[in-house]
């Protein structure tokens, strides 16, 4: 898998390329550990590549959007093959993510919209 | 966030209790929980669990035994608990006999989510085994048809009861897609199970002196059979400049007595050649760790293989046969390795030449094994059930206007598709 980043506005789009499991995992939370920038981050993710994940691949994205949530932004999903489809409504995490069919949507879909609580 | 847990916990010895553990310690690091209640077991005479722990920089631990296994009031008296302690979030890690073998008492316990639930807070299942899935004879409760007919039915009652939770986790895709097609449950959510070997360092992926080792590793003689690969073997010594050794062991399969003395009759001629026989499983690990590849030298399969989890949690490549769907199957489990054709040594060579002679595709194929048999660290498995709660949470709220406390993760709005059923996701 590899991963290209881009900013629109203030918001960073990152589209996976490629198979999505616990091997490449660690790619993605160092990219989350290193690279979420200052402030309120507003992150979408592009699965449109992403022809696999599994379980780990999945707990990698809670994590990015667990960090986007305690700082007041938020992670977007958006562009789904059909096995990530499945996966996302196998754990119900399609309730917890804000997921979109395009990207276009999941970038301009209004920000900050949520009250997010931080303890 | 206050989480109450139903489950049994150590000292007490009831079943999840290991389980149990990993999670609550898992539980207390997050900091949107603000505390931990176990409603646990009643524990023999004699016996008690430690004072309540309130170790800074942890949420505070705090016993309430409040159940008995074996006894029939175990739900009401888990409900009073509940009311009592008025937690905003409470999760049971049970299975089907937590409450009692006996199946009045172990049925009527299972009505205790429900029962919690009416109370009005979130409640999420955690359901390690599922009653249609038990071999009911080999796990001792009935020899008796008449009788697994009349615990088949209590089961299926129970399931439905325990399907009135908000959520009912499952460890297995397809125990998701059996309480979808059989129940029609809409709430039954897939849960990794974790792993518990959070501190365990990692394999080294570097191989021992001395010869490269091949190692396969089972019960021979039936559809696991070592002649190809032991030509395959001497193919690849001819034109191998490095010292090799094949390692077979294990021994015959109780339907072929004799095979792997055959085979080594007909191969002593082989240098590099070694069979172990019977190894203990204390042996196991070491024998996995010496290998530079694990051959899987199967003619037919049924499904994935223990031997290829061995070889991941070792940190192992592997070379398996072109079988059905094996591929696509390991494939799902995030392992990879390289195939060769079943029973043509050449191609067996070749695959296992592939690994021999480009180390760092091994290490790659190592390391991604290690990945997928390692699972998912338990710590992660906790901020699912979390984000769980946090949703339910937030779709309880009032009205938008009052800021929720503990709320931070969920999601207010649910976008994509309609669930599928079971019978669409195939």
């Amino acid at each position: 898998m590899h991963i290209t980043h881009r900013t629109e506005g203030d918001v960073q789009i990152l589209t996976l390329h490629g198979r999505f499991d616990a091997y490449e995992a660690p790619q993605l939370l160092g990219w989350f550990n290193r690279m979420l920038p200052e402030g309120e981050p507003r992150m979408v993710v592009n699965l449109g590549e992403v022809p696999f994940i599994d379980t780990s691949g999945l707990a990698a994205l809670v994590s990015g959007m667990k960090q986007c949530r305690q700082r007041r932004g938020d992670l977007r999903l958006c562009c789904f093959q059909q096995p990530v489809r499945i996966i996302l409504e196998l754990t119900r995490m399609n309730r917890a993510f804000e997921l979109f069919e395009a990207e276009v949507e999941a970038i301009n879909t209004p920000w900050g919209q949520h009250e997010h609580h931080v303890r | 966030m206050r989480i109450a847990l139903v489950t049994t916990f150590p000292p007490g010895g009831g079943s999840l209790n290991e389980y149990a553990f990993h999670v609550v310690r898992s539980l207390r690091q997050k900091p949107e929980v603000s505390e931990v209640l176990l409603l646990v077991d009643e524990l023999p005479a004699g016996q008690s669990y430690p004072p309540d722990d309130e170790t800074p920089g942890l949420a505070p631990l705090r016993y309430r035994p409040c159940w008995r296994f074996e006894t029939l009031g175990n739900a009401l008296r888990i409900r009073r608990m509940v009311r009592q302690l008025q937690p905003d979030a409470l999760l049971f890690n049970i299975q089907f006999a937590s409450f009692g073998r006996g199946k009045l008492a172990g049925a009527l316990g299972l009505a205790a989510p429900l029962l919690a639930k009416t109370l009005g807070l979130p409640v999420v299942v955690l359901l390690h085994n599922l009653m249609d899935t038990v071999d009911l004879k080999s796990a001792g409760f009935t020899g008796n048809p008449l009788v697994e007919r009349v615990i088949r039915a209590a089961g299926t009652l129970a399931t439905r009861l325990l399907l009135r939770a908000d959520l009912v986790a499952v460890t297995m895709p397809k125990y998701v897609e059996l309480l979808e097609g059989r129940y029609g449950a809409t709430n039954a959510i897939l849960a990794p199970h974790g792993a518990f070997d959070e501190g365990v360092l990692p394999p080294t992926f570097e191989l021992p002196p001395g010869p490269l080792r091949i190692l396969t590793f089972g019960k021979f003689g039936t559809y696991k059979k070592v002649d190809t690969l032991i030509e395959a073997f001497q193919l690849l010594a001819k034109r191998s400049a490095d010292p090799l050794e094949l390692v077979i062991a294990g021994t015959d399969s109780p339907n072929t007595p004799g095979y792997l003395a055959s085979v080594q009759e007909r191969y002593n001629h082989v240098a590099g050649l070694r069979f172990t026989g019977y190894v203990p499983e204390e042996a196991v690990a070491p024998l996995f760790h010496e290998a530079a590849m694990v051959v899987i030298p199967y003619t037919s399969t049924t499904g994935s293989s223990g031997v290829l989890h061995q070889a991941g949690r070792s940190g192992r490549a592997v070379v398996l046969p072109r079988l059905g769907d094996l591929a696509d199957l390991i494939a799902e489990e995030g392992y990879s390795g390289v195939f060769f054709e079943p029973e043509n040594a050449w191609s067996l060579a070749e695959a296992m030449a592939k690994l021999i002679d480009d180390p760092t595709y091994r290490q790659e194929l190592a390391q991604r094994n290690y990945a997928a048999a390692r699972g998912l660290p338990m710590s992660d498995v906790v901020d699912w059930y979390l984000l769980h709660f946090q949703t339910l949470l937030h779709q309880r709220a009032p009205a938008p206007a009052i800021a929720q406390p503990d709320v931070a993760l969920a999601k207010p709005q649910v976008a994509l598709t309609k669930p599928q059923s079971a019978q669409s996701r195939k």
